[in-house]
């Protein structure tokens, strides 16, 4: 007989809440009368993610492996599991929004009539749609909790790709531009999977290089082994490709604008807060707990990656005429400046990027949330040119998107400001002056850009046939006051938030 | 010979199956290409499990052959929802998301 | 050598060796093929070829429950699903000759040897004279089956679990993907098809391939008298295949008196 493992179930109560919800997702997906669907899916959506939010607030403090070694219950990871239920819960209201102001349901009603036919235009009149997003996203959000909390390279592996897939189906699943969405889900998929592949190449050789793909083992196995670091160099830059990838960073960003302006805009403020946070999450484990001792292979490199990040993302933003694809090179470029706190493998560096990951995930969910109510004729306004004058047609929803974009710009007294202040602190202490030289330039390109677009909100005369600010319907409004109150506070207090990441930031295992 | 040249069949399988992705234009055989980089993956594992002596490569590859099939149901559904409205499955098609 | 390589060499019997030399030239032409076809579902076939190299791999290097699991789930499963949807929906896009970016078949194939090279030479020397231990210790108690199942549900028993999410997600995505739903009241019978088809212009049956047919399959159309195609002979969705011109009759009178 064998003995089961010892599971706690306390300590995986936030992950066990959301892969309920899940579960109960699907079971009235099949169940539920159409007309109820989409109520009861919220409901137990948000139950579940509430849940875990208030279990991690509860167990905070653990410090524990469970599960075999395999899941980790330590600071980081309840620090970004709480993070992840607060951002599921924002992007939930976001995709749960449906008003008719808004143009109804984002999601389309039948994804499997194709576009263009009779039917498809017959159903672009109903009202119902794809509930399953639902359970989707909340899988997702499962995915990316354990994603950052796992302690063993498979889970890892499994974690992402139960993360990324029900991310491919919800990107293919707009009501609008269909062909548009389509596409951006392929493209996701194809280059998801190539380097999934490539992550899953590194797992093996790192397990040939350790003989466990526990982090631990690997970690101690690389302090003496006897088989040449070959194995395990080229296993890390495998393994660090793929997790790059998901985070979007450079040179392997080439998704990100794509998928974010084709997918429906709930999706990519889901994906856009939720799926960085979960990638950093396990890049910043993997690389600590696994490979704290070994920087001199890593540290070069990611210095580098950084340095090609910050300009990609901030350089080929300036060129952007779509608000959406603008704020998706925007995020490549913070992906930059999170690189510039992991490279410093302190504990500075672990907490100034759990912080900077909070708040820049509350300030994406809001951008987008009011890219979502500029509407026109056709659906979402993403040119640049229609937001002209915006602040002349609703004053508040320019204000409000003025703070998030100035937030991203890390302009004193919002959360972005505290962030990167503690981002490159971290990273001077660390002795990577010259990157921070660079990722304060990024910072200023960027924050010509932002300022570009406030300026055209405030000062520039609206388009005769522009787009209308649509009335937020109210499950957008609580997101988007959740997300402003949070960027103000951050920016303006962040004193208490900041001791919690400091706290949080000692790994277990 | 010795186990070392499975690693190495494995590393040319995988370089193949590489640049499969970035060669073809089918979307479907493109994914076939990934296909056989994650296989190159579990000979890989199952070589190192030998060679190390653990089963716990044998394992991780029975999981990578798990997680093969689920992303080979998601993607070809999207691929095949894609073809039912542009009756082509080349990625060049794929053209409206653009610089 | 050095002692270590002569020692991993000697883990390798005469055997498997044999199987190595054989099946893997196979495999690795399967992989080319694969990737060099033409043809998608030339393709798929070359890829089965492989895996089924691979299986044979598994099973020469003491995982015979991985390589049975390759055989029927890999190969037999998710390969005969590629040929599903190859036959749904690829078959006839042939890749294009025309490159929508210069040279980028030259540059891919170009890094990719040089990429080979540089892994396969790296792994290689980094592992060529590593210690082989072999599996016999770890699958002496009960077997290799027995030894996989006790370390799945004690050590990777969340991995275990967690990938029943995967095939979840799975599931509801290709059903959202694929099935359509169809409206109880939409669904015709065939009583109202026949009331809809005697009520419009044409009450008769669609003309079918006629005599002067040179196939019945569904893309050809019908041939009327005159030779020309029979428009309302298309079935819907389908590209219609261009006929190759009829024939004149010949008029020159026959030798010899009519039958």
């Amino acid at each position: 007989m064998i003995d089961s493992p010892s599971v706690s179930y306390t300590g995986l109560s936030p992950v066990l809440f959301v892969l309920g919800a899940a579960l109960v997702g699907v079971l009235v997906e099949a169940f539920v009368p159409r007309a109820y669907r989409w109520g009861v899916q919220l409901g137990v959506a948000l139950a579940g993610t509430l849940g875990a939010l208030i279990s991690v607030i509860l167990i905070a403090g653990r410090n524990e492996l469970t599960l075999s070694r395999a899941v980790a219950v330590d600071g980081p990871a309840l620090f970004i599991e709480g993070t992840l239920a607060l951002l599921g819960v924002l992007s939930l209201l976001l995709l749960a929004e449906r008003s008719p102001d808004m143009g109804g349901s984002a999601f389309v009603a039948q994804a499997a009539v194709p576009v263009g036919t009779v039917r498809d235009r017959q159903l672009a009149t109903l009202t119902y749609s794809q509930t399953e997003v639902f359970p989707l996203a909340t899988f997702a959000l499962a995915g990316m909790m354990i994603f950052a909390a796992s302690n063993n390279l498979l889970v890892m592996f499994v974690a992402l790709e139960v993360l990324s897939l029900p991310l491919y189906l919800m990107a293919g699943l707009g009501r609008r531009r269909r062909l548009l969405s389509q596409e951006a889900a392929l493209k996701y998929f194809l280059l998801g999977a190539f380097t999934s592949a490539f992550f899953l190449y590194g797992l093996a050789l790192l397990y040939g290089y350790a003989g466990t793909v526990d982090l631990r083992g690997i970690f101690d196995q690389a302090a003496g082994s006897e088989k040449s670091d070959a194995l395990f160099v080229i296993g890390l830059a495998f393994l660090v490709v793929g997790l790059l990838f998901k985070a979007g960073v450079a040179p392997f960003h080439a998704w990100t604008p794509d998928v974010y302006q084709g997918a429906p805009t709930s999706v990519t403020a889901f994906m856009a807060s939720c799926t960085k946070v979960a990638a950093f999450g396990a890049i910043i484990r993997v690389l600590y707990v696994g490979f704290g001792n070994n920087d001199w292979t890593w540290r070069p490199v990611l210095y580098g990656v950084a340095i090609v990040t910050l300009v990609v993302g901030s350089v080929l933003a300036l060129t952007q005429t779509d608000v959406k694809r603008m704020l998706a090179y925007s995020s490549i470029a913070h992906a930059g400046f999170i690189l510039t706190g992991t490279i410093a493998n302190s504990p500075a560096g672990l907490s100034s990027t759990l912080f900077y990951l909070l708040t820049y995930g509350l300030t994406t969910v809001g951008a987008f949330a009011v890219v979502m109510l500029v509407r026109d004729a056709d659906g979402e306004a993403g040119h640049l040119s229609q937001w002209a004058g915006l602040a002349k047609r609703s004053p508040l929803v320019a204000a409000v998107f003025s703070l998030f974009l100035l937030a991203l710009a890390g302009i004193p007294l919002t959360s972005g400001f505290t962030g990167k202040f503690v981002v490159f602190r971290a990273g001077l202490e660390a002795g990577a002056a010259p990157l921070v030289v660079i990722a304060l330039v990024a910072s200023a390109i960027a924050a010509f850009f932002y300022l570009r677009v406030i300026v055209l909100m405030y000062f520039s005369e609206p388009a005769a046939d522009g787009p209308t600010v649509a009335v937020p319907g109210l499950l957008t409004t609580i997101s988007l006051a959740i997300a402003t109150a949070a960027t103000v506070l951050l920016g303006v207090a962040p004193g208490a938030v900041l001791d919690l990441a400091d706290r949080a930031a000692l790994f277990v295992g | 010979m010795t186990p070392t040249y499975y690693l190495v069949l494995a590393a040319i399988l995988f370089t193949i199956g590489a640049v499969g992705v970035l060669v073809r234009r089918n979307a479907i055989v493109v994914f076939m290409c990934v296909e056989l980089m994650l296989n190159s993956v579990n000979l890989t594992l199952v070589t190192f499990s030998r060679i190390n002596g653990t089963l716990d490569g044998q394992i991780i590859a029975f999981f990578v052959m798990v997680v093969a099939a689920a992303e080979v149901v998601v993607g070809l559904a999207i691929i095949m929802s894609i073809f039912r409205t542009r009756r082509s499955a080349s990625i060049d098609d794929a053209n409206l998301l653009k610089y | 050598m050095t002692e270590g390589a002569l020692l991993a060499a000697e883990a390798v019997s005469t055997g498997e060796a044999v199987t190595f030399w054989i099946v893997g030239p196979v495999a690795l032409a399967g992989a080319l093929g694969m990737v060099f076809s033409r043809n998608a579902i030339h393709s798929a076939l070359w890829l089965v070829l492989t895996m089924l190299g691979l299986g044979v791999f598994y099973f020469v290097q003491q995982a015979p429950f991985l390589g049975v699991v390759q055989i029927i789930v890999y190969t037999g499963a998710i390969m005969i699903l590629f040929l599903f949807v190859l036959m749904l929906v690829g078959r006839e896009s042939s890749d294009s000759v025309v490159e929508t970016l210069r040279g980028q078949r030259q540059a891919a194939i170009v890094a990719g040897v040089a990429f080979a090279a540089l892994v396969g030479a790296g792994i290689g020397r980094a592992v060529y004279d590593a210690p082989v231990v072999g599996l016999e210790e770890a699958t002496a108690d009960g077997g290799n089956v027995v030894a996989i199942a006790r370390i799945l549900f004690t050590d990777y028993l969340f991995a275990f679990e967690l990938t029943s999410a995967l095939l979840i997600t799975a599931a509801v995505g290709a059903m959202v993907l694929a099935h359509v739903e169809k409206e109880p009241s939409e669904r015709r019978t065939q009583k109202d098809l026949s009331t809809a088809r005697y009520a419009s212009s044409r009450p008769g049956t669609l003309t079918g391939p006629g005599v002067l047919a040179t196939s019945n399959s569904l893309d050809t159309p019908a041939i009327l008298a005159d030779g020309q195609p029979a428009a309302d002979s298309a079935a819907t969705g389908i590209e219609m295949r261009e006929l190759p011109p009829v024939p004149d009759h010949d008029t020159t009178p026959t030798k010899g008196t009519p039958r």
